[in-house]
């Protein structure tokens, strides 16, 4: 009976350490464990036995049960350390395969470069306004104070929208000042708005000229509003686009709806001495603005006396292609996926 | 515009500052400088040299051998090729070394057997014309070994403008105009300049009628003893430096008059004119005149013409005619100071695309007082310090027209508030302080009868159209005080907080969904559509609002929609890429017609602009595995799930009815979305695949070939949608809901949406969800019918579903497919 047991243990433990995995061991133990097992088949035997020997086979049956438990234990938590030892040796990872590519989409540049300015002037107490593309004429000029026959509006070559006879004439908005007109048409004074968009201009485009680009006009009307607020406000502007202090300059520019109007540099952010980007100046022309003229806020029926304004502009294509250091503006609307990918 | 330093320098004492410093301070204070560059760089690296002898080149006819002193060191042996070298001539000498240009450095050399130290430059070698017939022979004054540029005081810069920023200051078209500017910001004096007429002959005056409103003045000399050829160097020199190329002495001192005080002017040969004098009067259509340059011009009633007589000899303010110019033995001449009205010379020279020096002035308005005048004046003092035998043979003839369009120029006073000017500016600067600034540009401040008010006198050159109203002095306070230096003020006042309103909100939460979560490309296209893409679509009969004056021919039309700019970049993105998925959110314009009002109009005639978000998604076809892939499907996922996205129930789904898809959309493969069930409810967004014989014409045939499906949805009308949608809240539950799967097998005709709303019925109110997961056809399915399976899950939100509860829905259903024509097939 002894060797009978100790050969069952022998042969229960040579399957143990030879089971590969945790389901094979179950297997082996459950043909020792369960109903009609071989622990069951030994008890079962007990009552036919002869009395005296019944209490030793019990007592019997019962060690190797036990012996069996603890080695079933024992041989379970080597096989769990095995497989932690296996999934910690990581099998053949190779760190330099290449990231595999994941699915995802864009958001084109001049919304990414806009909506962090139509954030920006929000929290400003700016309004963010929408104007037609196609404009009249008479917002896109006259009420600019650009009158017909201005030499000013050969600067910029205008498309012009065919127009059923007698009608008013309308063009391709040349700039976002329009929106200017109808803002004062809209908002009563004081108010702060911004107006970014589409315009088009009538002309060659190489790699920094093109027939349609982008900005951003802004608009401030109230009382006491000072050459000086206008600078302030510049310098917060440029703060918030660059994300630190920026030195500027105030230079006369002309814009007949602007009186005084300036050009307005900012130190070149991207460089000490001198770069491609400044073209070797330090300077970058970047926000032509002045006091609203008071021609345009008159024909925007607000009283100059009581209130003055300034207005500014910026070049969001510009700035999408200085931000990115893009050297042809044509990229931008040519809706080529190798381009948009890249944001 | 160029303006030379040295010319300046003719005007006000620029010592002690550079062109470099000139540049800054007209950039702070006066206009936009592009640019300053040396003037002939190459006159600073010559000497002048003396030819000692000039021997015969002994292996060469044509050349020379010469002995040349520069000054240092043993004499120069130098070969040179030029006629009209000789000894005694003092010359320009290029040394061993010097570099007349980045290609051409001068090295010994032989030439010819004979060894050649140097070179004995032409003008043209210079930089200084077009002149290569011989040697440049020197001034014999000139220093001994000195550089050429300091020896003759030829040293300059070229200050560039940028002429947009000089578009309203006709005075500073010429250097006199500059120079002012200088004295005010230097608080330097302007050095007096001769502009008084000499005494007048005897000979009658020359006869001139003023026929047309566009002309105010017209002042006509006769100049007589004049001897044509070429200019002095200083002349020329100082037209070469701003560009413009000497012609002969007369020519040249007509533009050098025009340069230094702005005001065009025209010298005719007297020979050419008739002697029923000049009439200046408007064109008759069809007359023809061929100007200066050679060219022959159609005239039309807008244009003004200078007439000899009948005979039209000049296009006013643009261009002489080439009959009546001056020539080499020209003598006798008849000059020209007129003024012309701006926008009729601006009109005719934009008209004919000939934009010249004097048509560029004239359509900035020039001054019509004291500005003809000083010209003329000048031009003849200038013309008589180089040839002195020139005489004024006639009193002036000066015809004002009292009927002209700009009335005389006259000295105009402006009232101004030296407060308004420290309100405006942001500045303290005291009236007196602001009253000097105004007196440095030459404006006279005296007291105004109303308190804290001055008055202020502009002078002619300044009054036609920069100074006219009060705000313009505040300008010139602020740029001569220097913007820069205006302290910095935050604007003060209450914010209240703005609205980003409900369009922008809509649109970045689709572009972030879209972007982000669907893995499409944003875009951003022209809004002009090209023709032949057009006609490629199907579209180009479609009324489009079009340009006038395109880029390029075939591109005036402006979309109606997004989405025929996204189709038209596909052929390209696909040959570069397999998946291609776009969207823009743009504008479509609709040309005016009288039912659509515009936006926000201020006109009936303005154009409807509509926003719109068009997606595009082509990839290489590829066989279906199951029901929901194909491109049209999965896009169908991606626009489902925009409402969601914003929070709000899905659109409704359904056919699109006659006239709501484009012409471009595949007839049957193709599905609008509405804002609610109503059988009139528009179209709020329209998705479909590409019209078979479309995406054949778009090229995504062949290698390309592609499914392709499109959608575009109306902005304005998701707008209207997402107010009027329910938000998708629904309270969650406390009673365990019961998932049954089920599947009808209906007639294929039978449409889905007939299935769900069966289902909906059965469910009598308890559908908490309907899911399609699978559909088939095929073996145990009767011919003709397809099965549709759904997950559908049952819940009440006051109690808790029981299994008869389950049975009930399934004996509803059962009888639902029965009266759909089929049968409730299998269920779980």
């Amino acid at each position: 009976m002894q060797s009978e047991h100790a050969d069952l243990l022998a042969g229960y433990r040579a399957r143990m350490s030879s089971a590969a995995s945790q389901e094979v061991l179950r297997s082996i133990e459950r043909e020792a464990f369960d109903k009609g097992g071989t622990i069951a088949g030994m008890l079962a035997k007990v009552p036919s036995l002869e009395p005296s020997e019944r209490a030793g086979a019990g007592r019997a049956a019962n060690e190797l049960k036990r012996a069996l438990e603890a080695d079933f234990a024992a041989a379970r938590e080597r096989l769990a350390q095995a497989a932690l030892e296996r999934e910690r040796s990581g099998g053949d990872f190779d760190a330099t395969l290449p990231a595999p590519k994941a699915r995802r989409g864009s958001l084109h540049p001049l919304t990414q470069v806009q909506r962090e300015l139509e954030d920006l002037f929000t929290s400003m107490g700016y309004e963010v306004l929408d104007g037609p593309e196609i404009e009249l004429e008479r917002n896109n000029f006259d009420a600019l104070n650009i009158a017909k026959d201005h030499p000013a509006r050969d600067a910029m070559d205008t498309f012009w929208v065919k127009t059923p006879p007698g009608q008013e004439r309308l063009v391709l908005r040349t700039h976002t000042s329009p929106v200017q007109v109808r803002a004062m048409a809209h908002l009563k004074p004081p108010f702060r708005a911004i107006a970014p968009g589409k315009v088009f201009r009538q002309e060659t485009t190489d790699a920094s000229h093109e027939h349609t680009f982008h900005q951003m006009e802004g608009l401030v009307v109230g009382e006491g509003i000072s050459v000086g607020n206008l600078i302030g406000t510049m310098q917060t502007l440029l703060q918030g686009i660059f994300g630190r202090a920026i030195e500027v300059r105030l230079r006369p520019g002309y814009f007949p709806f602007v009186e005084p109007g300036f050009e307005l540099d900012a130190r070149c952010p991207f460089c000490k001495q001198g770069c491609s980007v400044c073209k070797r100046s330090t300077w970058i022309e970047l926000l032509p603005c002045g006091l609203v003229h008071p021609r345009v806020l008159e024909a925007g029926g607000i009283d100059i006396e009581r209130y003055s304004g300034f207005a500014f502009g910026l070049g969001l294509s510009r700035l999408v292609m200085m931000r990115h250091g893009i050297e042809d503006v044509r990229h931008l609307l040519a809706g080529d996926l190798r381009f948009l990918e890249q944001f | 515009m160029k303006i030379s330093y040295r010319w300046l320098a003719r005007h006000i004492d620029l010592s002690g500052l550079s062109a470099e410093q000139v540049a800054a301070d007209l950039t702070l204070s006066t206009c936009e400088v592009e640019s300053v560059e040396r003037f002939a760089p190459c006159l600073s690296d010559v000497t002048v040299g003396h030819v000692l002898t000039r021997e015969k080149h002994p292996d060469a006819d044509k050349l020379s051998v010469c002995s040349v002193d520069i000054g240092q060191g043993a004499p120069l042996q130098i070969v040179c090729g030029a006629p009209n070298v000789r000894a005694g001539l003092k010359v320009a000498v290029a040394t061993v070394g010097t570099s007349l240009a980045p290609d051409f450095k001068i090295k010994k050399s032989k030439i010819r057997g004979v060894e050649s130290c140097g070179m004995i430059c032409s003008e043209r070698e210079l930089g200084l014309g077009e002149d290569h017939e011989g040697i440049w022979e020197l001034d014999g004054a000139a220093a001994l070994g000195q550089p050429v540029a300091a020896a003759l005081d030829l040293a300059d810069f070229v200050i560039e403008i940028d002429n947009k920023s000089l578009t309203h200051r006709p005075d500073l078209w010429g250097h006199r105009g500059f120079a002012r500017e200088l004295s005010a910001i230097y608080q330097r004096p302007l050095k007096p300049l001769d502009t008084s007429l000499p005494p007048a002959g005897a000979l009658a005056p020359f006869p001139v009628r003023i026929e047309s409103k566009a002309c105010a003045r017209f002042m006509a000399l006769c100049l007589e003893g004049a001897a044509n050829g070429k200019s002095p160097l200083w002349l020329r020199t100082l037209l070469l430096a701003v560009g413009q190329r000497p012609i002969d002495v007369l020519v040249d001192v007509s533009n050098f008059v025009m340069l230094d005080l702005a005001q065009p002017n025209h010298l005719f040969d007297r020979r050419r004119l008739s002697s029923e004098g000049i009439v200046v009067r408007d064109a008759r259509a069809g007359e023809r005149l061929t100007t200066l340059d050679g060219i022959e011009r159609k005239l039309e009633p807008a244009d003004l013409l200078i007439c000899a007589g009948p005979k039209p000899i000049g296009l006013a303010g643009v261009m002489g005619g080439e009959e009546t110019k001056v020539a080499s033995d020209t003598t006798a001449l008849v000059l020209e100071v007129a003024s012309f009205h701006a926008a009729t010379i601006r009109r005719t020279a934009s008209r004919l695309a000939l934009r010249t020096d004097a048509s560029a002035r004239f359509e900035k308005t020039l001054a019509n007082r004291d500005l003809p005048e000083a010209a003329a004046g000048h031009l003849v003092r200038t013309l008589q310090s180089i040839q002195p035998a020139v005489r004024l043979s006639a009193p002036v003839t000066d015809q004002r027209n009292e009927q002209a369009l700009v009335a005389a120029t006259a000295e105009l006073s402006i009232l101004l508030r030296p407060e308004r000017v420290r309100k405006l500016l942001g500045v303290a600067l005291d009236d007196a302080a602001i009253s000097a600034i105004l007196k440095r540009l030459g404006l006279a401040v005296s007291p105004a009868d109303k308190p804290g008010w001055v008055q202020v006198k502009i002078p002619c050159e300044r009054a036609t159209k920069d100074l006219t109203e009060e705000q313009d002095l505040v300008e010139e306070v602020g740029r001569i005080h220097r913007f820069g230096n205006i302290p910095t003020r935050a604007l003060l006042e209450t914010i209240r907080p703005p609205q980003l309103g409900a369009r922008r909100a809509i649109v970045r939460k689709l572009e972030d969904r879209l972007a982000l979560a669907a893995g499409f490309h944003q875009t951003i296209s022209y809004s002009f559509l090209a023709d032949s893409l057009r006609a490629k679509l199907g579209i180009e009969g479609l009324p489009h609002s079009e340009v006038v004056n395109p880029v390029a021919e075939g591109l005036s039309a402006m979309r109606r929609s997004v989405v025929p700019s996204l189709l038209g970049l596909l052929e390209s993105n696909r040959r570069h890429g397999q998946d291609v998925r776009l969207f823009e959110v743009g504008k479509g314009y609709l040309p005016y017609a009288p039912q659509e009002a515009g936006i926000s109009p201020t006109s009936s005639a303005e154009p409807k602009e509509v926003h719109e978000l068009g997606l595009v998604w082509a990839r290489p076809p590829k066989a279906k595995q199951r029901f929901d892939e194909g491109v049209l499907a999965e896009l169908h996922a991606v626009v489902a799930d925009l409402l969601p996205a914003l929070g709000r129930a899905d659109l409704v789904w359904g056919p699109a009815r006659t006239g709501e898809l484009p012409a471009f959309a595949h007839p049957v493969r193709a599905l609008v979305g509405r804002a609610d069930k109503a059988p009139d409810a528009r179209a709020v967004a329209v998705l479909a695949e590409l019209e078979p014989s479309v995406r054949r014409a778009l090229g995504l045939v062949g290698d390309l070939d592609s499914e392709v499906a499109f959608a575009a949805l109306s902005i304005d009308d998701l707008q209207h949608a997402v107010a009027a949608l329910a938000t998708r809240y629904h309270p969650v539950s406390s009673f365990p809901g019961i998932k049954v799967d089920v599947a009808l097998a209906l007639p294929s005709a039978v449409p889905a949406a007939d299935a769900l709303a069966a289902i909906e019925r059965a469910a009598k109110g308890l559908a908490r969800g309907i899911e399609l997961f699978d559909v088939y056809s095929g073996p145990n399915i009767a011919a003709g019918h397809r099965s549709l399976a759904f997950h559908v899950v049952l819940e009440d939100s006051s109690k808790t579903l029981e299994d008869k509860d389950r049975h009930k829905f399934l004996e509803r259903l059962a009888k639902e497919a029965q009266g759909l024509g089929g049968e409730l097939r299998a269920e779980s």
